[in-house]
């Protein structure tokens, strides 16, 4: 017996030194724009990912391949474990016993049904990136227990997984009518192994460890401190130093010299990740700047678009501009579970001269080709100041000179491109002709595909409409909103797929490159697991370090 | 005096409600809006709703008479409207930031005072030395200099190469100092960004002081003072120097609105929240009430400081007079 008591002591003394040497230390992680909002339900900049890993967690939480692993819920729902009724329209979340929020109170179903109800208050503005739309398909939410809920579905929701990414801490809040002026909106209360401590904005924020989080020792850190840095090349020259040990976030235009960084042995890790990151687009307006009930006057001759399609060289924006730091894609659902595989079109002039040939567009004296009296001539937009993306639309331009077509360059500050239908916003009104822009991932494709639907064109009645391109095909607005109803996986690919046909043919938008993607952080840094959608992230519990 | 002052106090406030309603449809002119998209982003239809009701809360659909009267209104309550961004009192992120700046600016002024008085004196004084050309060479270059690349390579050379002096910001976040070593961390942290905003307006002050200087040198009661056998030192300090500061007291005076505001590059490349990094990153988020007040203030500052410059004159130069 006494024997055994001197064991136990000798191993937890064991233990103890030997996690002695991980626990402690602060990690500061460089952030180049500033949200804010904190709260992923009220803010949509992406910086809120990083808030959200730290602070905010979710029911369930998506693997690097996209699939999603059970958080906050103990396990994810299916028809097998009865967390789906029969008929798909009910879905019962079970809680993980014993949660808490960071400050201590215990987290419940109440919260869960709570963050619904900021949901459907239309004096609420959930605005942010959390509010997805597979809300959109939820009727109602009844807690049936302190760690179980029942959601009622008005229709097979496929998003049933994506709901609930950021849960609300009902005891903070005194109604549901919640505005972005609420002080939790800002600063959010979460579960997550990290408390949002003190935000000194435009400087610094810093999270430090949260005593009551689930998993015993855990996080290994006393804090994370993000610091506001907005010079990218200062902090990466940061990181390179060791003032700060991670960069949120790379782009692919810093992989290059942050490999070579890594060869050198300059005390970095950086890993590339396998998933399809955001792909640029070329948005090509199908509808009459003009007069948006007609045909555009050039693109709208779908010999247009396929010529312009085989007449990019795009592998060689890859290589001469990107540094081969990218990939080249054909499918307009190119990552997440539907993924189609489907390669990009072969870089081809003469092919493309041949197919304006054929379709009547004739090279006047200057090399530019008409048809019917309309110039060939378009403009293309994409945001001012942008030099990596100047490079390659010249590139493009010249490309599009090549076979006949002229490209006259207007590119346009980001808040005039992108503003609402109010504020005259470019791509909105539909006032361009070719406008480059990149466009996310996503693990479910049904929100992306459905921005494409005809019932999406914005217009005085649908200002808030998604599909700027103005595409309109019946099939394709039949397969998508199929595909959003349906349950099972495999039905819903299969439709996908025929979307991706579909769109490919038709060429509402050209797709360039799918740019490469990575993390770098600084080798003292141990713990980094990059298994996640988000990256590095949520593995930050995880993170120590090395002394 | 104090009859002067007044009245142009009183003159100033029909000037300054003018120049707050140009500011303000001159924002309300600028291409794009606020709660716009950013690039790449997926909504949901609850996302544009939600934004639609921000619209409503802060007042946008209304008409811009409309808006800018509630503008005012509020301004005179106190209530200076909540960022478009933060969702947070306006007035309070101002000033939350105006230490900093004011610590960053104030500094850099303080050294610039004490290079550029004894620089343009000296220079003055020994017109044509070996010492009046190498400052005047260095004022060249200093002129030159665009501050971003200066900026740029200080932090090159002594943070990322040398290692002596940090890279940014205004405190170490990874051991946070109390007391006097805070004080003594956060000097540390100043110094590449003083260092950079001083070297330019010294290159550009010291020219002004040592013509100034070089006027009242050869002025004729300076040469009764030295024909009347006053010690060089009594002539340059006493009688010289005072007559000399009026103009440079006045480019300093007009400059004085700066200390407040920032540098939009200087606090972008040290990474310090200062009031011109506020301004810039309104100005891309078409966040009105932040830029409203910034200007407004800026405005504010600039009719005060032009109005110390004149008075400061009647202290200096006695033989001003007020009318």
């Amino acid at each position: 017996m006494r024997f055994l008591s001197r064991l136990g002591i000798f191993v937890s003394l064991f233990l103890t030194l030997s996690f002695a040497q991980q626990q402690g230390g602060t990690a500061v992680i460089a952030l180049i724009q500033e949200p804010g909002l904190l709260n992923s339900f009220f803010g949509s900049q992406s910086a809120v990912d990083l808030a959200g890993a730290l602070t905010q967690e979710p029911l369930f939480i998506a693997d690097a391949t996209g699939t999603y692993q059970p958080l906050l819920a103990e396990e994810i729902p299916t028809v097998e474990n009865d967390g789906i009724s029969e008929d798909y329209l009910t879905v019962t979340y079970k809680l993980r016993e014993g949660l808490v929020w960071s400050d201590g109170t215990p987290f419940t179903a109440d919260d869960i049904v709570f963050t619904f109800e900021v949901y459907k208050n239309p004096e609420s503005t959930p605005a942010g990136a959390a509010v997805v739309a597979a809300y959109e398909a939820v009727e109602s939410v009844t807690k049936i227990d302190e760690r179980t809920v029942e959601v009622k579905m008005n229709g097979v929701n496929p998003g049933y997984l994506e709901l609930w990414q950021a849960v609300l801490p009902a005891h903070m809040f005194d109604s549901s009518a919640v505005t972005d002026q609420h002080p939790q909106a800002r600063i959010p209360l979460g579960t997550g192994p990290f408390i949002i401590t003190e935000w000194l904005e435009g400087d610094s924020i810093t999270f430090e460890r949260n005593p009551n989080y689930r998993e015993e020792g855990k996080p290994y850190l006393d804090s994370v401190v993000v610091r506001i840095i907005p010079e990218k090349e200062v902090a990466i020259s940061s990181l390179l130093t060791g003032d700060v040990d991670t960069v949120f976030f790379i782009t692919a235009g810093d992989l290059q010299s942050l490999s070579e960084a890594q060869e050198n042995g300059q005390g970095v890790t950086v890993i590339l990740q396998d998933t399809k990151s955001w792909v640029e687009w070329l948005w090509l307006n199908n509808a009459d700047p003009n007069d948006a009930s007609q045909p555009h006057p050039v693109l709208g001759d779908p010999a247009i678009r396929e010529a312009m399609d085989l007449a990019i060289d795009r592998q060689s924006i890859v290589d001469e501009i990107l540094g081969g730091f990218g990939s080249l894609t054909g499918s307009f659902i190119y990552s997440g579970f539907a993924a189609v595989d489907k390669p990009a079109t072969t870089f081809d002039p003469e092919a493309a001269k041949a197919v304006l040939e054929n379709a009547g567009w004739i090279a006047g004296q200057d090399g530019i080709r008409e048809k019917d009296g309309v110039r060939a001539s378009l403009r293309f937009t994409t945001i001012a100041g942008d030099q990596v993306r100047e490079l390659y639309q010249q590139l493009i331009q010249q490309n599009l000179k090549d076979v006949g077509l002229e490209i006259i360059i207007d590119n346009q500050p980001a808040n005039l491109i992108f503003a609402g239908w109010g504020d005259d916003g470019l791509y909105v009104r539909g006032q361009y002709d070719i406008m480059m822009s990149r466009a996310g991932y996503a693990i479910d494709p049904a929100s992306w595909a459905s921005e494409f639907s005809t019932a999406q064109i914005p217009s005085d009645d649908n200002q808030a409409g998604s599909n700027a391109v103005r595409y309109a095909n019946a099939e394709f607005d039949t397969l998508v909103a199929d595909a959003a109803v349906i349950a099972d996986p495999e039905e819903r690919k299969a439709l996908y797929a025929r979307a991706v046909e579909r769109f490919a043919q038709d060429r509402p938008a050209l797709p360039l490159y799918s740019s490469a993607w990575g993390w770098v952080w600084r080798d003292t840094l141990q713990g980094v697991d990059t298994n996640w959608w988000n990256g590095m992230w949520p593995s930050v519990a995880n993170w120590y370090i090395e002394q | 005096m104090t009859q002067y002052a007044l009245r142009r106090t009183l003159q100033a406030l029909p000037l300054l409600l003018l120049i707050s309603m140009v500011i303000f449809l001159l924002l309300q002119m600028t291409p794009g809006g606020p709660l716009s998209g950013g690039e790449g982003q997926t909504r949901s239809s609850r996302n544009n709703a939600a934004l639609e009701q921000l619209r409503e809360q802060y007042g946008l659909n209304s008409s811009l008479p409309v808006q800018y009267l509630r503008w005012l209104r509020g301004l005179v309550k106190g209530d200076w409207g909540n960022s478009f961004s933060s969702g947070r009192p306006a007035l309070e992120v101002i000033l939350e930031r105006l230490p900093t700046t004011l610590l960053l600016t104030g500094s850099s002024l303080v050294v610039t005072l004490l290079l550029v008085i004894p620089i343009g004196i000296i220079a003055a004084r020994k017109q044509y030395s070996t010492f009046d050309y190498a400052t005047t060479t260095f004022s060249f270059i200093g002129i030159s200099i665009p501050s971003f690349w200066l900026a740029l390579m200080l932090l090159f050379v002594f943070s990322f190469s040398l290692g002596w002096l940090p890279s940014g910001g205004l405190s170490d976040v990874r051991n946070r100092a109390e007391g006097f070593d805070k004080v003594l961390d956060t000097a540390k942290h100043l110094v590449l960004p003083v260092a950079t905003l001083s070297l330019v307006s010294v290159a550009g002050l010291s020219r002004y002081m040592r013509a100034s200087m070089l006027e009242v040198l050869h002025q004729d009661y300076v040469r009764t003072a030295k024909a009347k056998g006053l010690h060089e030192r009594s002539i340059t300090y006493k009688h010289a120097l005072r007559n000399a500061l009026p103009p440079v007291v006045t480019i300093v005076a007009i400059e004085l609105p700066e200390l407040f505001l920032g540098s939009i590059i200087i606090e972008t490349m040290f990474s310090i929240s200062g009031m011109g990094r506020l301004f810039y990153d309104a100005a891309g988020r078409s966040d009105y009430p932040i830029l409203m007040g910034i200007l407004t203030i800026a405005a504010l500052l600039i009719v005060v400081s032009n109005l110390i410059a004149d008075l400061s004159y009647g202290w200096l130069d006695p033989r001003i007079r007020y009318a």
